[in-house]
């Protein structure tokens, strides 16, 4: 659906982002994290056509941003994390508007997309008097207006309280799930984008430091803690297995011996376990990991 | 054509929606109807007519509605245009890039050309509107005031004395409008070059006042008489020729050829400049 190839921007000679490549498929849902100033932004503006690329194109459907930017773009919605508007004039004027520029939409559609994102009632009021939550559907709105094939999220729910949150959310796995869409989303909520992202890519100091399913990568086997008071004993066991307990408590268990081994012996040798759970590794973890 | 026009329809409702807009609208009234006060005072009326009867004519035919109304025009246009059209053609793209409204716009599979060119006719459509609704309120308003009457040009920058009867009269103030609308277009120009740099709309709405009133202010100090045609607002003036009872068009077409390529550079030089330009947050 859309390819980035060894894009690279610098400003006033700092790198923004270089030599980034990655391809995000149709209908997936793809998560762009990195810390401020990593390069998601600038990312998601040479995608768009707002930043000029050093080196590099991005094509969508095959067509290049930059010489073929009306075809590239024809299909695409996109917010950004502060969506601007025309405060004097209403939401339906303003949605009016910026669909024009990319073609016309029946007014049919436009209630269509109106009723989806649920702004019906506040449509023809001043932008304005709009909360942020209600500017962000408006620009949700705005994005998906032209039916579009792959949304742009640029951090979706800044700003958003927790319903607000969630009703995104659910916005974003409905576009997929029932309107086919593919989109790409930056966030600072790591969380939400474990619940929502199929794959991802990190970008720190402009670079690429991962892009694909982050539960697939880093060491096989599984990580768990153990709780005990008898840790001496406990540890000479797991040597007599031929593993290791970390000083905070911690076992890496490779897939054999399976776990109900380990806790067998462990009980075997006389260790008292108070607690034997497994970690699980969180995107959080894992992101932290690669961003050091 | 269509989606141009849908478009250029969208920029035009913008640009009218906003309140700033009609504020230079509100003040040439204003303007008009000090003047046609202070023309009413004794001592003003005084020196009107003496300047009239100097020439040896009858003041009572020519202190008509047709001379209110160009002289509101040579008095006040200038200056105050100068000011509403800064404004405006200041904010055009720059006010768009700080609000964050041009990224929007540029989400949409639409060319930065044609984005620049339906600015450019929005604030060419603004800069026509108020000029013509100062000379066409300018001229209700005097009529209303002072009724039909003859013409008396007195315009002493650019050596321009005269008088004529009502029709003519009118015929030359239509023509005046319609080249002072030319004129006044350069004033734009600067400004939508300017707002289409790396600079806040207000510092690009400054500039552009800036420019021409140093530009002005230079033309008339009268060392530097021989400098005026390097002067973009003695080629704006050009207007006011069209009283002179022999209207001398080679000069004319000379001056308006000066302005028709200074805003073409300017308008070529801020396309380039909005092409390369990088949009971010």
């Amino acid at each position: 659906m859309i390819r980035f190839e060894s894009i690279s921007k610098k400003f006033r000679g700092r790198p923004a982002v270089a030599d980034v490549s990655f391809e995000v498929a149709r209908g997936e849902i793809f998560g762009l994290l990195g810390h401020n100033g990593a390069g998601k932004s600038t990312t998601f503006g040479i995608a768009l056509g707002h930043v000029h690329a050093d080196a590099g194109r991005v094509t969508i459907r095959g067509h290049a941003v930059t010489t073929s930017r009306a075809d590239a773009l024809a299909r695409v919605g996109a917010i950004f994390e502060t969506p601007a508007f025309y405060d004097y004039l209403s939401g339906w004027r303003n949605l009016r508007f910026f669909v024009s520029l990319g073609g016309s939409v029946s007014r049919a559609r436009m209630e269509e997309v109106i009723r989806l994102v649920g702004l019906e009632e506040r449509i023809h009021d001043r932008v304005r008097t709009y909360s942020h939550g209600m500017r962000q559907r408006l620009a949700l709105a705005q994005a998906l207006l032209p039916d579009p094939e792959l949304v742009l999220l640029d951090e979706p729910t800044e700003g958003l309280d927790p319903a607000g949150i969630h009703e995104m959310r659910a916005m974003i796995q409905k576009l997929r799930t029932e309107h086919g869409m593919t989109v790409i989303l930056s966030s600072h909520i790591l969380h939400e984008v474990e619940q929502l992202c199929d794959r991802v890519a990190i970008l720190h100091r402009g670079s690429l430091v991962y892009c694909g399913r982050w539960q697939d990568a880093g060491p096989g086997g599984s990580r768990w803690k153990i709780e005990t008071p008898d840790t001496e004993k406990c540890a000479a066991a797991l040597r007599g297995l031929g593993l290791a307990l970390a000083p905070d408590g911690t076992l890496a268990l490779p897939a054999s011996p399976d776990s109900a081994a380990v806790v067998a012996a462990l009980v075997a040798a006389g260790v008292r376990v108070a607690e034997f759970r497994r970690l699980v590794r969180t995107l959080e973890d894992f992101y932290l990991e690669r961003t050091g | 054509m269509r989606a141009f026009l849908e478009q250029f329809r969208g920029e035009l409702l913008k640009l009218f929606a906003r309140k700033r807009t009609y504020i230079g609208f509100g003040a040439f009234l204003g303007v008009e109807l000090i003047i046609l006060f202070l023309l009413n005072l004794p001592r003003v009326r005084g020196a009107f007519t003496h300047l009239i009867e100097e020439a040896g004519y009858s003041a009572d035919g020519y202190l008509s509605g047709l001379t209110l109304a160009f002289f509101v025009l040579i008095w006040s246009i200038f200056l105050l245009g100068s000011l509403y059209l800064a404004l405006v053609a200041g904010d055009i793209v720059g006010k768009e890039v700080e609000d964050g409204t041009l990224r929007m716009m540029l989400c949409r599979p639409v060319s930065r050309g044609r984005i620049l060119a339906l600015k450019l006719c929005a604030v060419a459509v603004y800069s026509f509107a108020l000029t013509w609704f100062v000379a066409i309120t300018a001229l209700i308003v005097g009529l209303l005031h002072s009724g039909a009457g003859g013409l008396f040009v007195f315009a002493p920058m650019e050596k321009v004395f005269a008088l004529y009867d009502f029709g003519p009269g009118l015929a030359r103030y239509a023509l005046a409008v319609l080249l002072l609308s030319f004129s006044l277009l350069t004033i734009p120009a600067v400004g939508f070059f300017l707002s289409c740099l790396d600079m806040k709309p207000a510092a690009a709405t400054i500039t552009t006042l800036s420019f021409f009133f140093l530009d002005s202010i230079l033309r008339n100090i009268p060392f530097f008489e021989s400098l005026k045609p390097w002067f973009i607002t003695a080629h704006m003036s050009a207007w006011v020729r069209v009283f002179e009872y022999r209207i001398p068009w080679e000069h004319m077409l000379e001056d308006y050829a000066w302005l028709l390529a200074i805003n073409a550079t300017l308008v070529v030089l801020a396309a380039v400049i909005f092409q390369q330009r990088d949009f971010k947050s």
